[in-house]
């Protein structure tokens, strides 16, 4: 028991280790999706309950990122969404790929949230989720959508600090925190 | 109404949840295609797939265990279906050699003139019209079932009152739709936790629906119709600013009659009537005919047969939209719509070098109605049978009526009118005026089930909210269907009027090869039904392939009012191209998209005598024989 204590509680401290180090968050925050699912709604009632200045645009472009210092991105595919919105996946993965190279050309740090659990996980979502990991600088992550360690993966590969949460409330907490 | 809020994992009775709710999960998971002598139950969850083969092997028939499947996936996967929806089953009476159609669609109140209904109103209530389920289930149970009604309801009722773990395809939904369940306090309460949706795993208890489906096994359609819920539907709705009086719920009867009736390349096609779109998998079926389609090529790898069954898709759809609605309120045209003359007529209208008219807008419907009267006097001549009582036939007068169907006759008085009115000589395509909600529904909604008996009577069954979740208001466990939504907004065909059904695209369907089962199939996925459905009849007949091999193939769509050819993943290069030089706008989708629908099929080796059965890997749907 007291090893399971000491092992959660280094993970702890790296985690906070690696986000002291990382870079520092600010609003205002432009929230989007990448994959079209509604997803991107949820992180942004959490984003608001957390009191952090934002913008949701479901199909975000480079002009969107207009005075905002910090871009988050919500990976998860819906034929749903894209139907609505109009657009193919190649078009959506497209567009997530231009946003993504403005925001690095200015500087905007990118936070991927993935909400969705194992709905939002493998096919087309993983496409998505891999290109936002080439781009975040932290992972906030419902854990039932890493269940395969799919984002530890990334994560370490990636030296991303990934903060898992049990359940989609719970992603507050550590997007809160970013914002400290 | 109260709500277990807690993951399966943690669960104080595990032993209980292992029993109940793990091992069918397990048993029938993973399992899409089955084998089968004594019977076969193919449904979109494996709790209702348990549920129907629990009636078959207790010694219920087909039916039984229809309704047992039917009313358990109103519970398990609410978003398609429920007491709040309605539906249609296509019956086979294998030792009768006689089929019936019960048509159990929601349709209009008497009230419904006094609302002022726009698309905005969807998910109010508005939109809720006089639900039809239960009572649809309970008339096959008590004219054609073996056993009692407190038997077949009673797994929805255990897995409503203990609970059952979410599913992927359940979780997917209740992300995609979390604004929708989130308007409403009752819905909220059972799909969400802490104001978000719940996740793939976690128990979903429906207490006050195991309540109403408690009552309903008690004291049959009264349970729902009259008394306290009835009271509750109509408060609630009326409250919303909607209308409908007690008197509309009790007064609300499935209408039970002869499918429409159809022959493709010597099979016999059995399929449910207008306002359902039956006549649109057989008017589809008899233009194909005109070709060889097994000589030019599966449409996965034939641009030929691709581009051929596309314009056929998209004169379907324009025909439909034309002349379509509930034949007690006008004269529609379905003799000459499912006749082979019309087919002929709509073939040689098919430009097979490109795409023709150019924008799929611009389709033209036919001229059914000039093969109406002929067709109509030729079938009464060989129709012989008579046992069922009502049909949307346009040659129903010498049909006999029971208590009820009178009863609803009187009520409406206006399908006897219609008859009195002129019959209709040109197309009315220039008075289509659609709800453009329609055609940007990307939704995969509904809910299909097959099943077959050690008999050979069989049932296919389609029922639905409208769209995932419906209304999303809920009132005593019910989620109420948004009906409204199915009319159209305009005063056109499918307009809405009092005591009318919707339109619809389901399209339960039996295939008889020599005067037995061949195929029991159907889908959910709103518009995109029609051509699943005639997709997977094609696969079978015209090539020969199992079930599970036309259940994975891919799929492609299009109609009238969506300027593009979807093309699911799999459909070759090769045949992409083709369409795309003879003028089509293509979209491309992944694999196995659930945007194509949710078929659950049965396909019979007469042969070997075996049922063969499979749920679509689109929607985590579980096909089980024994």
């Amino acid at each position: 028991m007291q090893k399971k204590i000491s092992i959660i509680a280094l993970i702890c401290l790296l985690i906070s280790v690696n986000l002291h180090s990382g870079p520092t968050y600010q609003a205002p925050v432009l929230i989007t999706s990448a994959g079209q699912s509604a997803d991107v709604k949820l992180v942004g009632m959490l984003v608001k309950k957390a009191g952090i200045e934002h913008a949701v645009e479901l199909a975000a472009t480079e002009k969107s990122l207009a005075g905002k210092k910090t871009l988050i991105i919500v990976p998860g595919f819906s034929s749903k969404g894209l139907g609505a919105a109009g657009v193919s996946a190649q078009d959506e993965m497209n567009r997530v790929k231009a946003l993504l190279a403005a925001a690095k050309e200015k500087n905007i740090p990118v936070i991927l949230v993935h909400v969705g659990g194992s709905a939002r996980r493998y096919g087309q979502s993983d496409q998505f989720i891999q290109e936002v990991g080439q781009y975040a600088k932290a992972m906030i992550v419902v854990e039932q959508g890493n269940e395969d360690k799919y984002f530890s993966k990334l994560s370490s590969e990636k030296h991303i600090p990934l903060m898992l949460v049990p359940k989609i409330a719970a992603a507050g907490e550590p997007l809160a925190q970013l914002f400290k | 109404m109260r709500v277990k809020n807690r993951r399966i994992f943690s669960a104080r009775n595990n032993l209980f949840v292992l029993l109940t709710v793990f091992i069918p999960i397990v048993l029938f998971a993973q399992e899409p295609l089955a084998t089968g002598k004594q019977g076969m139950v193919a449904t979109a969850h494996p709790l209702a797939t348990a549920a129907g083969l629990e009636m078959l092997q207790q010694g219920g028939n087909a039916i039984d265990a229809t309704v047992a499947a039917a009313f358990a996936i109103g519970v398990v996967e609410p978003d398609g279906s429920g007491l709040g929806g309605g539906g249609a089953m296509v019956i086979w009476l294998n030792d009768k050699q006689e089929s019936v159609w019960i048509n159990y669609y929601h349709q209009a109140s008497s009230e419904i003139a006094k609302i002022n209904y726009t698309t905005k109103d969807r998910h109010t209530g508005k939109s809720v019209i006089i639900p039809g389920t239960a009572e649809g289930l309970l008339t096959a149970l008590e004219r054609y079932g073996k056993l009692s009604r407190q038997t077949v309801m009673e797994p929805a009722i255990r897995y409503a009152r203990d609970g059952f773990a979410i599913d992927a395809t359940l979780a997917g939904l209740l992300l995609d739709n979390t604004e929708i369940v989130t308007k409403d306090s009752a819905s909220s309460s059972i799909f969400t936790d802490d104001g978000f949706p719940r996740m793939e795993g976690d128990l979903l208890v429906e207490s006050s629906l195991a309540q109403t489906l408690q009552l309903i096994a008690e004291r049959g359609r009264s349970g729902f119709y009259e008394g306290t819920v009835a009271a509750d539907i109509v408060k609630r709705i009326n409250r919303e600013g909607g209308a409908m009086t007690m008197n509309d719920l009790k007064k609300y009867h499935a209408r039970i009659g002869v499918p429409v009736k159809g022959k493709y390349r010597g099979f016999d096609v059995i399929s449910a009537g207008a306002p359902q779109s039956g006549i649109s998998i057989i008017e589809a079926l008899n233009i194909l005919e005109n070709e060889n389609l097994n000589s030019k090529g599966l449409y996965t790898q034939s641009g030929e047969t691709l581009h051929l069954m596309a314009e056929t898709f998209r004169r379907i759809y324009a025909d439909r939209y034309a002349f379509i609605e509930d034949p007690a309120f006008a004269n529609v045209p379905v003799q000459g719509m499912i006749s082979k003359e019309f087919a002929t007529d709509r073939f040689q209208d098919i430009n097979l070098y490109r795409a023709d008219p150019r924008k799929y807008v611009d389709t033209q419907a036919g001229n059914p109605f000039k093969y109406n009267q002929a067709v109509s006097k030729k079938k009464q001549s060989i129709e012989t049978n008579r046992n069922v009582e009502w049909g949307d036939d346009v040659d129903d007068e010498n049909a006999s009526y029971d208590e009820n169907e009178e009863e609803l006759f009187d009520h409406w008085g206006t399908r006897r009118k219609s008859k009195s009115q002129p019959e209709k000589t040109t197309p009315v395509r220039d008075t289509v005026n659609v709800d453009n909600d329609t055609f940007k529904e990307y939704d995969g909604h509904t809910t299909h089930i097959s099943i077959i008996d050690k008999d050979g009577n069989a049932v296919s069954l389609t029922q639905t909210l409208g769209t995932f979740f419906g209304s999303g208001i809920t009132v005593d466990g019910i989620l109420l269907n948004c009906g409204m939504s199915n009319f159209a907004s305009t005063a056109a065909v499918n307009a809405v009027a009092p005591n009318k059904q919707p339109r619809s695209s389901i399209s339960p369907t039996i295939i008889l090869k020599n005067g037995q089962p061949y195929m029991i199939v159907g889908s959910p996925g709103a518009n995109r039904i029609m051509t699943t459905v005639v997709e997977l009849i094609v696969n079978g007949i015209d090539f020969g392939m199992s079930a599970q091999e036309i259940n994975d193939a891919p799929r492609f769509y299009c109609q009238k009012f969506d300027d593009y050819l979807h093309l699911e993943g799999g459909i070759s290069e090769e045949a992409a191209n083709s369409v795309i030089r003879k003028g089509h706008n293509v979209k491309r989708y992944g694999n196995w998209d659930l945007f194509f629908g949710g078929a659950q099929l049965i396909v019979v080796d007469q042969d070997a005598h075996l049922y063969y059965g499979s749920a679509d890997k689109r929607r985590g749907g579980v096909a089980r024989g024994y």
